[in-house]
């Protein structure tokens, strides 16, 4: 019993059962912790495979950043609350569910046809990651992938300042009585456009 | 002048295009173009006569071509004309019975907005009739014939305002082209067995033309079908029933065309083609009966009749059954005398109406008038001697006419025939003496002012008047008559007749049945000595059955008018409008179904949308897998 | 390492076909946008893989450059999410169907 075997068989379930969860659960909140659950799992799958940059970064941004941006904007919306599960759509379910499992099936045989049994160099952690992970990492990304490097930071520049304008309070069309009251009580909070 | 026999169609013809055209600008000067049109035709017409008369007997006849028209395959149509002693004679009656009515219509018609089409529409009808009466061929026989039924139609609905008057034109022309129809399939068939449409070659001596090859069984067809055609235009039962209540177009168009030549074309039709009725019998013989049984029909209706106009409506009817008696008994010269004298004294009568109408201020129900005479004498006199002519009281022209019919009917052997012939003259007699002491004697029953009417439609009248007095010196004697010899050539020698009854002793008949007729008709009409209205009360179904003339219409109306009117609605309203309507907004209606269920994917959730991409992302990867 | 990679492959199968069920069949906008995280997590870890696979970075490479993406995706879409909600006063998938016949 190789330990990446424990690793992997213990992990796996784990894995599959939070994301089910994610799907059943009716509070959104309990979703999004059992996403973290899920996201820690695969930090320790990244672990395994010879990634532990990998792994860092999996739990410091999606679990750390991004799930807790998700957890805000469910308090903020006071969205947690129950929501019905009784589905108004005929047929969705079960048309979900089966597609569903028609495309992790078409996944598995594809991957049996191609991949079959291989599991990898040997020497995986001495010579591709030679000096540490995140140096060799580093070495390919600001080397030969130095564009997209480039580009996606100037993505995240975009996508920062696209939530702050998206996030504004707009002047919406109001009624008479809406425009009154607003006279009587004062501009409220938020930024004008 | 015989080459220029055209002219005499033309003229009118002329005059109704000036009127078509400039008619409102004419205003009353309309009128005197279309008469003095009428009137040089006339003068053309004796001029051709003289030119006929010049010719000896057998070879009076002219034909002239004036175009050819069309070629088809075998048939070939050319414009010709034809002038022999038949068509001079209807030619002379057209243009001069037509010559007066038109003078007499610038008054009658004075003040009517539409003054200048109606004498349009006249010359018109002039034009037609005589092209009928001029054609060497069938086929312009038929153009004239159906031009004539236009013109009827018109003119009859010519107060097209008034309902009465619009239905009576349709009627008119619906019931004749029952006729025409008929006519139309024998003008094909003389064409298709008897090699051609022109009179020349197809109205030939019987004996060239009987034989192997053509069985006298085409020719019982095709003079039966003819005779459908003269049935119709000429009002015999069973087509009849348009000529009542076409009175109410004006008075000159009934007497022009319902009296004195359209209704006559019929006879004409059969006398010009009286070679096929002789070869085969039986037409003949269907015609006489025809004949006999319409003038009896129609006199008994003519007695129970309260317009004035009806009365005379049926009378013509009755002497158009008379015409075609006579020439069932081959007796065509008799027949086409009977037509020229009637055209006389019916015009003369239809006048007369249209005069006591204009002096009354339009009343036409005999219950109120009376003692007429007084207020107009001049129509009074002239109305009395057409009424004489037709009783058949010597020596005016009807009783010629008549006379010689019933004569050669009982001396042809044809006694049942006679008799009938006989009491329907008694009828005739009884009915016009009935209208008569009504109208101009006994008591006073108008409701209006009465006055006589102005010169221009009197002296008309007498013109006619002399025409009734005079006329019968035409024809004297059926055997050595003017006419009858003039119409000799065309027409057939007249056969002596030796059975039956010493020719006086039928004169003597005839002549005091006549006088019995008028003798009742005093006493009960005109003496005051018996109630009539009271007899009318007492015998009120009978007097019903003659004033809806025997309920043919009735007949025609439930048997006939209703089960194609119930068809037609059948045909508009389901199979139009439901299935064939149906049909076409089906199409419509498939594609809006179509639609409808379509746009039912568009639901707006994501989440179906969602679906619809995995469902095409799964079957991309199925694609690829099987590739793979 | 002693698992085959076709293992953690099939895993990244199942945690994606389980993410998309969940894209589907949810109401809730927040927690579709949950699933959708999960299937770009179970990509990420199909990368990985291939990567100690092929037994070079390119692989990993690719996953670090996808995980950034997807955070600036998630502010974009909680932006809008929450736009959304303004108006509608709900984050109910099903309530924002104005384009519907």
């Amino acid at each position: 019993m190789a330990p990446d075997h424990i690793v992997f068989w213990v992990f796996a379930p784990i894995s599959v059962g939070s994301a089910v969860a994610v799907l059943v659960q009716r509070n959104a909140v309990h979703s999004a912790l059992f996403l973290i659950v899920n996201f820690f799992t695969l930090a320790v799958f990244y672990l395994v495979l010879g990634a532990p940059f990998l792994f860092a970064v999996q739990i410091i941004v999606y679990a750390g950043a991004i799930m807790v941006l998700f957890l805000f904007v469910i308090m903020l919306l006071g969205v947690d609350r129950d929501e019905s599960l009784v589905e108004r759509l005929r047929g969705q379910r079960p048309m979900a569910i089966l597609l569903g499992l028609g495309l992790a099936a078409e996944v598995f045989v594809t991957v049996r046809a191609s991949i079959g049994l291989a599991r990898g160099p040997a020497d995986f952690d001495q010579v591709v990651n030679e000096g540490g992970n995140a140096e060799a990492l580093s070495r390919v990304l600001f080397r030969d992938y130095f564009l997209p490097f480039e580009v996606t930071s100037i993505l995240l520049i975009v996508a920062a300042v696209a939530a702050m304008v998206l996030a504004q309070e707009r002047e919406r069309a109001r009624t008479r009585a809406e425009a009154e009251a607003f006279q009587v009580a004062g501009p409220g909070g938020g930024v004008r456009t | 002048m015989l080459r220029y026999a055209w002219v005499v169609p033309a003229l009118p013809l002329v005059g109704a295009a000036v009127n078509l055209f400039f008619g409102k600008k004419l205003d009353r000067w309309a009128g005197v173009l279309a008469s003095a049109l009428m009137l040089a035709a006339f003068a053309v017409a004796l001029a051709v006569l003289a030119d006929l008369l010049a010719l000896p007997a057998e070879e009076q006849l002219h034909v002239q071509h004036l175009f050819d028209w069309f070629t088809v395959g075998n048939l070939q149509v050319a414009a010709n004309l034809r002038v022999d002693p038949l068509s001079i004679t209807m030619m002379l009656v057209v243009t001069g019975v037509g010559a007066v009515i038109h003078v007499y219509s610038i008054g009658y018609m004075d003040g009517d907005p539409r003054y200048g089409r109606f004498f349009s529409y006249m010359n018109l009808f002039c034009f037609f009739m005589l092209a009928l009466v001029m054609a060497e061929s069938f086929l312009f026989l038929y153009l004239g014939w159906e031009g004539v039924g236009l013109c009827s139609y018109l003119l009859i609905g010519f107060w097209f305002e008034r309902p009465a008057a619009a239905s009576a034109a349709k009627k008119a022309f619906v019931v004749t082209r029952i006729g025409d129809t008929f006519m139309l399939i024998g003008i094909v068939l003389v064409f298709l067995r008897l090699g051609s449409l022109e009179f020349s070659r197809v109205l030939v001596e019987p004996g060239s033309l009987a034989g192997p090859q053509r069985p006298s069984g085409v020719y019982t067809i095709i003079a039966l079908l003819l005779f459908a055609g003269a049935v119709g235009k000429s009002a015999q039962i069973p087509l009849h029933t348009w000529l009542p209540d076409a009175m109410e177009g004006p008075t000159p168009v009934s007497a022009l065309i319902h009296a004195a030549t359209m209704v006559t074309a019929g006879v004409y039709l059969v006398a010009r083609t009286h070679v096929l009725f002789e070869i085969s019998g039986v037409a003949l013989t269907v015609v006489l009966v025809v004949g006999l049984l319409t003038a009896l029909y129609a006199a008994t209706c003519a007695l129970g009749q309260d317009d004035i106009k009806r009365v005379l409506a049926y009378s013509t009817i009755s002497q158009l059954g008379y015409m075609f008696f006579a020439l069932g008994l081959r007796a065509y010269a008799a027949a086409i005398f009977l037509l020229v004298t009637h055209a006389f004294y019916k015009a003369l009568m239809f006048l007369s109406a249209g005069s006591v109408m204009h002096g009354l201020e339009g009343e036409i129900d005999l219950k109120k008038m009376g003692a007429l005479r007084r207020a107009m004498p001049v129509t009074a006199a002239m109305f009395s001697i057409g009424a004489l002519a037709i009783a058949g009281v010597p020596p005016f022209s009807g009783f010629f006419s008549k006379d010689q019919i019933l004569e050669m009917a009982n001396r042809a052997g044809y006694t049942l025939a006679w008799a009938v012939a006989l009491v329907a003259a008694f009828v005739s007699a009884l009915y016009i003496a009935r209208l008569i002491f009504l109208a101009f004697f006994g008591q006073d029953r108008t409701e209006r002012r009465s006055h006589e009417s102005p010169p221009v439609m009197t002296i008309p009248l007498a013109i006619l008047a002399v025409g009734a007095i005079f006329g019968g010196l035409l024809g004297l004697s059926a055997a050595t008559g003017r006419l009858h010899v003039f119409l000799g050539p065309v027409l057939g020698e007249v056969e002596e007749h030796t059975r039956g009854l010493p020719a006086a002793i039928l004169t003597i008949l005839s002549v005091s049945v006549a006088v019995a007729a008028i003798l009742v008709g005093w006493f009960v009409y005109g003496s005051g000595r018996i109630d009539w209205l009271a007899l009318r009360v007492r015998l009120a179904g009978l007097h019903r059955f003659l004033a809806h003339g025997w309920y043919v219409d009735e007949v025609y109306s439930t048997g006939l008018v209703a089960p194609a009117k119930a068809g037609s609605a059948f045909l508009a309203y389901v199979v139009d409008s439901r299935w064939i309507d149906g049909a076409v907004n089906a199409v419509g209606q498939l594609f809006q179904w179509g639609a409808l269920a379509g746009r039912r994917v568009q639901t707006g959730l994501v989440r179906n949308y969602g679906l619809a991409f995995l469902i095409g992302v799964v079957a991309v990867f199925v694609y690829v897998g099987f590739r793979l | 390492m002693r698992t085959p990679i076709s293992y953690f492959v099939a895993l990244s199968a199942i945690l994606f076909a389980i993410g998309t069920v969940g894209v589907l069949v949810r109401k809730n906008a927040l927690v579709i946008f949950m699933s959708v995280e999960l299937q770009l997590n179970a990509v990420n870890l199909a990368l990985v893989a291939f990567s100690r696979m092929h037994g070079n970075l390119t692989g990993q490479v690719l996953a670090f450059l996808s995980m950034v993406v997807a955070a600036a995706e998630v502010v974009v879409g909680l932006a809008i999410i929450v736009n959304v909600y303004r108006r509608l006063h709900s984050a109910n998938v099903d309530d924002a169907s104005l384009l519907r016949w």
